[in-house]
């Protein structure tokens, strides 16, 4: 008879996963997430012989980790790997993750390119959060930290990505921010967002196609392999953070998950299966301009990261 | 017992598993991790009262 609390091997366990019943030792957790990780990018068709991918590399432990199994799934499939960096300006925050994301390119020999939000938009966060200025004066530009940075970020990794030659976008979201976001854009009523996740409506040469290989490894996991894997992590929140509308749902679907395990993956699968109807709806009049500040594609008169960076130098 | 969070140590009186220990201390289980005398731990593990308990926050905003 097994030992329900040991794992299947024998060994003392690391961790129980709720979601599937069962415990797990240390070398059989590792053995378990990197399968997760290459079928993952297998299944979704992530990857091709010879694509260049460009790794949005913050040094939290999401991208690190994610930078790190690339770079261990390099060594049976040929493609090259370059990491981008956003310095978004956070004090006291940012510099700690920075570091990291230096040295762990220095230890596996990958080439980084970093972006500042005060070069390329001519303010930090820090100083846009301070001086007001994200677009106070227009409706649709929200003042809140998470939405400005989201906006300037994604706009500065598909940048990146694009200057660095790269055919891949990879980004360190998890389980759970994917599952956050299919229920922030349900709570929103934006559905149309959620049918261009996974991939964009309307194909252009300037968007560099974004993939997420860690989308089913639970964020928690992602610490618990890095720990494992003696990989460098901060355990460190940004100070904007608090302000976030993901933050309250973060907190509910923790919640629900400890009481229904297997509920963010339930969430992940839900989007999936409505995916091609949801794409099939909103894809229709989905169509893209040139914006005429930076020629990004975009769906209204100017694109996003333009309209905040003018109403941030006003 | 030694229960250690955000590198913060205290003594306290418990027993029960690890998962109950975290409910005791107001903390969720899907945003930490647990080490018991410096190995990673399940929540399902029992303990005792001689154990180094030291709890990682590893779920943020960010």
């Amino acid at each position: 008879m097994p030992n329900a609390s040991a794992c299947h091997c024998g060994k003392e366990p690391a961790i129980f996963l709720h979601y599937a019943q069962k415990h797990l030792c240390e070398e059989h957790f590792i053995r378990m997430f990197d399968k997760r990780f290459r079928k993952t990018v297998s299944v979704h068709k992530m990857l091709r012989k010879g694509d260049r991918v460009a790794v949005g590399l913050s040094g939290g432990k999401d991208s690190t980790v994610l930078l790190h199994s690339l770079a261990e799934l390099k060594k049976d499939l040929p493609f090259e790997i370059v990491a981008i960096t956003i310095d978004e300006g956070i004090e006291g925050y940012r510099a700690r993750t920075l570091g990291i994301a230096k040295r762990e390119c220095e230890k596996l020999g990958i080439e980084q390119a970093i972006l500042r939000f005060d070069t390329e938009t001519g303010k930090s966060l820090d100083e846009a959060m301070a001086s007001g200025k994200t677009g106070k004066d227009d409706d649709s530009l929200s003042t809140l930290p998470c939405t400005h940075c989201g906006v300037l970020r994604r706009h500065l990794l598909n940048k990146g990505a694009r200057q660095a030659r790269a055919t891949k976008l990879a980004l360190g979201h998890n389980l759970d921010d994917m599952a956050q976001t299919v229920l922030m854009n349900i709570m929103r009523n934006e559905p149309s967002r959620l049918a261009r996740l996974n991939e964009p409506m309307t194909k252009s040469d300037r968007f560099v196609r974004r993939i997420r290989p860690l989308m089913l490894s639970p964020e928690r996991e992602n610490a618990i392999y890095a720990m494992l894997k003696g990989i460098d992590i901060e355990h460190v929140e940004c100070p904007y953070a608090r302000f976030a509308f993901r933050g309250h749902v973060r907190k509910m679907l923790n919640e629900t998950e400890v009481r229904y395990p297997g509920t963010k993956f339930k969430v992940v699968n839900a989007l999936f299966s409505m995916e091609e109807g949801l794409r099939a709806k909103f894809g229709k009049n989905a169509s893209l301009r040139e914006c005429p500040s930076c020629g990004e594609p975009c769906s209204g008169s100017m694109c996003m990261f333009c309209k905040r960076v003018k109403a941030g130098r006003l | 017992m030694e229960v250690i969070i955000d590198n913060r140590a205290r003594a306290i009186e418990f027993s029960g598993d690890v998962s109950s220990l975290l409910k005791s201390l107001g903390l969720m289980r899907e945003e930490v991790v647990v080490k018991v005398n410096g190995r990673l731990a399940p929540d399902t593990k029992i303990l005792s009262g001689k154990d180094k308990v030291e709890v990682i926050k590893v779920v943020f905003g960010g």
